[in-house]
């Protein structure tokens, strides 16, 4: 019974491009990026958690790290892995006030 | 999207589902993009519930105008920028100034559906009020624009507003001579360009402030200040009715983007934003301060009573795509829809009347 869970778990893991690794938390509790700035490796990922009360629409148009999570309503949880280094500015297309600065390193 | 589930089915039927999403979502992403998982539930752990005197601590208003570090306030600057603001001068006709469709009349706005501009021609869009607009986040209905500074030469050369190309506007100012004075004063170094402009009628709008209002006595301590209705429309407007999404703060705006599902072929935000499918037909919240004379209300000017406001809530507009996931419908009671604009006539101060510039010859 309890090899199914553990099955499941590591499936999951493998298509969600390392969901389940240590991946950092980017909270938006109060319509703000719990860190207006982080840095990661590139084929790093970072789930984006809305533990707010009302949706928020995550994106960016940064080059080659282009993605938009469309409505993401509040107790749901997206990972994003970044592909390409640089700067990456990531926006709330609803709320303009929530910025962050993703940097991909080498 | 996994279901709560115990059995070992449900885990082989969520594995099968995830994992076929999963792959879903990677096929389309194009080459060159960041990866995006699927999403999942988590347990969010309950909200506490907010006391009455910690949602009034949101709604104190500032103490202070926030000017931006690159163009600070002077009372040379903003007393320009009032001559500017007032002086019909700045459209090609001289017959419209930016106070003719913000004016202090009119909760600085023009009472009008929708704005009127170049040859007395209807624009799209309604006027919207200036009120607070230092506070501002990001400017226009559809948020094109970045700053209040870029937004005070937006309308002057718009073909369809004021007219009016800078380096004629920049001649004309010169044959005054009164300005230029004026310009040196409060910009010694730059004097009379297009930049500094924008930044004394920029200056002027951020003095621009709402007043104190019964809400603001009641917010500081004075239970008399709001009638009781107008207290039970707060709750509302903090809870049942869902405002306070969007209408957040002492300004009553977060500048969030929504459709609000109100029929109209205008697609908004979405023009700046393709693509992102919750855009279209979104535009910016307004504050609601002095809401009560600004009327009619909404991007368009299309409902011309508070009550057909909160009606428009209550039924949750027109469904499609673009609506924002918190518009549905509401089944507030005849007395809840009383209560919310009771509430709403609070936020309007006795505001203090505007005295007019007069302008350099």
């Amino acid at each position: 019974m309890r090899t199914l869970p553990l099955l499941t778990l590591l499936i999951l893991s493998g298509f969600s491009v390392g969901a389940l690794a240590a991946n950092q938390i980017v909270n938006q509790k109060g319509r703000v990026f719990s860190m207006p700035n982080v840095t990661i490796k590139k084929g790093d990922s970072l789930t984006f958690l809305n533990d707010d009360n009302v949706p928020h629409n995550i994106l960016s148009t940064s080059a080659g790290n282009e993605f938009n999570l469309g409505s993401q309503l509040p107790g749901t949880a997206t990972d994003v892995t970044f592909k390409a280094s640089g700067d990456v500015q990531v926006l709330c297309a609803i709320h303009p006030r929530m910025k962050m600065l993703v940097n991909v390193t080498d | 999207m996994p279901h709560p589930g115990t059995g070992k089915s449900f885990l082989v039927a969520a594995t099968i589902t995830l994992t076929g999403f999963g792959i879903l979502s990677f096929a389309k992403i194009s080459v060159g993009a960041a990866l995006v998982g699927e999403t999942r539930k988590i347990d969010l752990q309950q909200q506490t519930t907010t006391g009455i005197a910690a949602l009034k601590a949101l709604y104190r208003r500032p103490t202070t105008i926030p000017f931006p570090k690159h163009n600070l306030y002077t009372p040379e600057k903003a007393a320009l920028g009032k001559k500017l603001y007032f002086d019909t001068r700045l459209s090609v006709t001289s017959a419209q100034s930016c106070a003719s469709c913000h004016s202090p009349s009119f909760g600085w706005g023009d009472g009008l559906p929708v704005g009127v501009g170049h040859g007395m021609a209807k624009l799209g869009r309604r006027s919207p009020s200036i009120v607070n607009a230092a506070w501002g986040e990001i400017f226009m209905w559809d948020g094109r624009l970045a700053t209040l500074e870029e937004q005070a030469l937006g309308p002057i050369q718009a073909a369809g507003e004021m007219n009016m190309p800078l380096d004629q506007l920049m001649l004309r100012l010169a044959s005054i001579p009164e300005y230029k004075p004026q310009f040196d004063a409060a910009f010694p170094k730059d004097g009379m360009t297009p930049k500094t402009l924008a930044a004394a009628i920029a200056t002027y709008e951020r003095t621009v402030v709402s007043e104190h209002a019964p809400f603001d006595a009641w917010i500081e301590g004075n239970e008399k200040a709001l009638p009781e209705e107008a207290k039970r429309g707060f709750e509302l407007f903090n809870g049942k009715a869902l405002c306070s999404s969007c209408h957040e703060g002492w300004n009553f705006t977060n500048d969030s983007f929504h459709d609000i599902g109100l029929p109209s072929k205008d697609i908004g935000r979405v023009e700046f934003m393709p693509g992102v499918v919750k855009m279209k037909h979104a535009f910016k919240t307004p504050g609601l301060r002095e809401i009560s004379r600004r009327g009619p209300y909404m991007h368009n000017g299309s409902l011309p009573t508070l009550e057909s406001v909160i009606e428009h809530y209550d039924q949750g507009g027109v469904e499609r795509p673009s609506r924002s996931d918190l518009m549905r419908p509401l089944a507030l009671t005849a007395r809840e829809k009383a209560d919310l604009v009771a509430f709403l006539m609070t936020l309007s101060s006795n505001l203090s009347p505007t005295v007019v510039p007069a302008l350099p010859r």
